[in-house]
């Protein structure tokens, strides 16, 4: 018979993490395509959902993702100054400045919440952001505590 | 010293030239010495109005609410309002104004100074009182209050029964006034600025989620917090979603997909998601009147996750809110030198 604290702890070793990325459509989502085009290996564990901009991610998009249980949450969007909109990436990098820090002090691990700038040039750079991102929360578990339970 | 005569005498005489449709104060209540808000539209009513350390709501909330009341009347009364505000009210009414909210000329404010401590905390007071009830309570200098239980009057140190947000307070005289009684106060003695915040921060991640999952369970999602605030004056809140209008021919699909950002229920997840997403959508309004936490039934720290953000935009973007009705609000502008160490 299948012993189900083992289950639990053989789950735990091979735990592959969910992480949901907002990737903006001008420069992160096709960072990510080139870096797919390219055929670089990276783990398949980022969801990407395109967004017109990162400033257009709003501070519920995090939350929610959080609550559905994502383990882990990455806005990309373009380097400062090239944003397609001019300024959105600065309103972005202010607004999730403070979800970071509201994060971190109510007590949700500050490795599972991140912000990168990836421009359509740097494949190499999404693949190791990544795969960065990947290893840290590897380390850290499944996402337990804003997932909501039903 | 707040001339509360005065401050009548001005308020009829407001009335009674017609240059306001109401006075929005504080009277005597049923809730002993704690004052209850009103709305006093006759002159002679103005003898009603009181200003002692029990006036603890914030009546900007009731600007909104006016505000509410004329967009939906048939016949809105476009005269101006008065308000009382303490420093708190004041800097509230400076963000509705900085929001275009109203108007500067819809508003009068009759500024009243805390006279250098502020409002009580009615959780300390009543720990202090061991079930007594104290009848009135007093302003008495910058140091303490006069707390009357039953005929014997006692001087109470200001530090122990004060509201935590008035300890913290850097500014207990309304800046924004077009009347102001008693003496504006330029420093504080009590504790520093965002004590609370930074006690909180100093604990553990394990031990600061242990009190938030704590808190955020208990939270009966009563939305006291919500229903209080003069900044959650949205006609919709996001966790609501009550604008679908369901008719027969909306099919199931509909129903199920429309976006829920957060459920009804009252489990921890979505409170959570209700607590962090009402704090993102005051970073940078929120101006630390304390009434959240002070309706809250089940006594979460509210308060902590506002000032947490306040204090981030105070020591990062150097941004306080109510401090200045021209200026751009804290997340619709940005600067270059803003943190980019964070971002990969």
């Amino acid at each position: 018979m299948l012993n189900p604290t083992k289950a639990v702890a053989a789950l735990d070793t091979d735990f592959e993490p969910k992480i949901v990325a907002f990737l903006c459509k001008w420069c992160s989502s096709a960072g990510s395509d080139l870096a797919g085009v390219s055929r670089l290996q990276y783990p398949a564990n980022a969801v990407p959902i395109q967004v017109m901009c990162s400033g257009s991610v709003s501070p519920m998009y995090i939350l929610s993702a959080f609550k559905k249980g994502a383990d882990g949450v990455l806005v990309s969007g373009c380097h400062p100054g090239d944003c397609h909109y001019m300024k959105g990436n600065f309103y972005a990098r202010r607004r999730l400045y403070l979800v970071q820090k509201l994060l971190g002090f109510i007590g949700l691990e500050k490795e599972r919440f991140r912000m990168s700038w990836v421009s359509a040039a740097e494949g190499v750079k999404y693949a190791q952001v990544v795969d960065d991102f990947v290893r840290d929360i590897k380390v850290l578990g499944p996402q337990r505590r804003l997932k909501a339970r039903r | 010293m707040v001339k509360v005569e005065e401050l009548r005498l001005h308020a009829a005489k407001l009335l009674e030239e017609g240059k306001v449709k109401g006075i929005i104060g504080y009277r005597r209540g049923t809730a002993g010495l704690y004052a209850e808000p009103c709305v006093i539209d006759r002159p002679v009513d103005a003898a009603a109005l009181i200003w002692d350390p029990g006036c603890v709501s914030n009546l900007a909330l009731y600007l909104v609410k006016d505000r509410k009341a004329q967009a939906a009347s048939k016949t809105p009364d476009k005269r101006p309002l008065a308000v009382v505000a303490k420093g708190c009210d004041s800097r509230a009414v400076a963000v509705l104004l900085q929001e275009n909210y109203f108007k500067r000329d819809e508003v009068v404010v009759l500024g009243v100074s805390c006279e250098g401590t502020g409002v009580i905390d009615q959780r300390k007071l009543a720990a202090r009182l061991k079930g007594r009830s104290a009848s009135k309570v007093e302003f008495d200098g910058a140091d303490s209050f006069r707390v009357t239980i039953g005929k014997t009057e006692s001087v109470v140190p200001a530090t122990e029964i004060m509201a935590d947000r008035c300890l913290e307070c850097r500014a207990a005289s309304p800046a924004l006034h077009d009347t102001l009684y008693g003496e504006p106060v330029e420093t504080r003695a009590y504790a520093q600025p965002f004590a609370a915040a930074k006690a909180a921060e100093a604990a553990s991640e394990e031990e600061r989620w242990a009190q938030w999952e704590h808190h955020f369970d208990r939270c009966l999602r009563c939305y006291a917090c919500r229903s209080v605030c003069p900044m959650c004056y949205c006609p919709e809140c996001v966790v609501d979603s009550t604008s679908i209008v369901i008719t027969p021919e909306t099919s199931a699909e509909e129903k199920a997909s429309r976006v829920r950002w957060c459920e009804r229920s009252a489990g921890s997840g979505e409170s959570a998601m209700y607590h962090l997403t009402r704090a993102m959508h005051l970073a940078g309004r929120c101006v630390d009147c304390g009434e959240c936490e002070r309706v809250c039934p089940v006594n979460i720290p509210l308060r902590l996750l506002n000032t947490k953000l306040e204090m981030e935009a105070f020591e990062m973007f150097e941004y306080q809110a109510g401090d200045d009705i021209t200026q751009a609000s804290l997340l619709s502008s940005f600067r270059d030198e803003d943190p980019n160490a964070f971002v990969r």
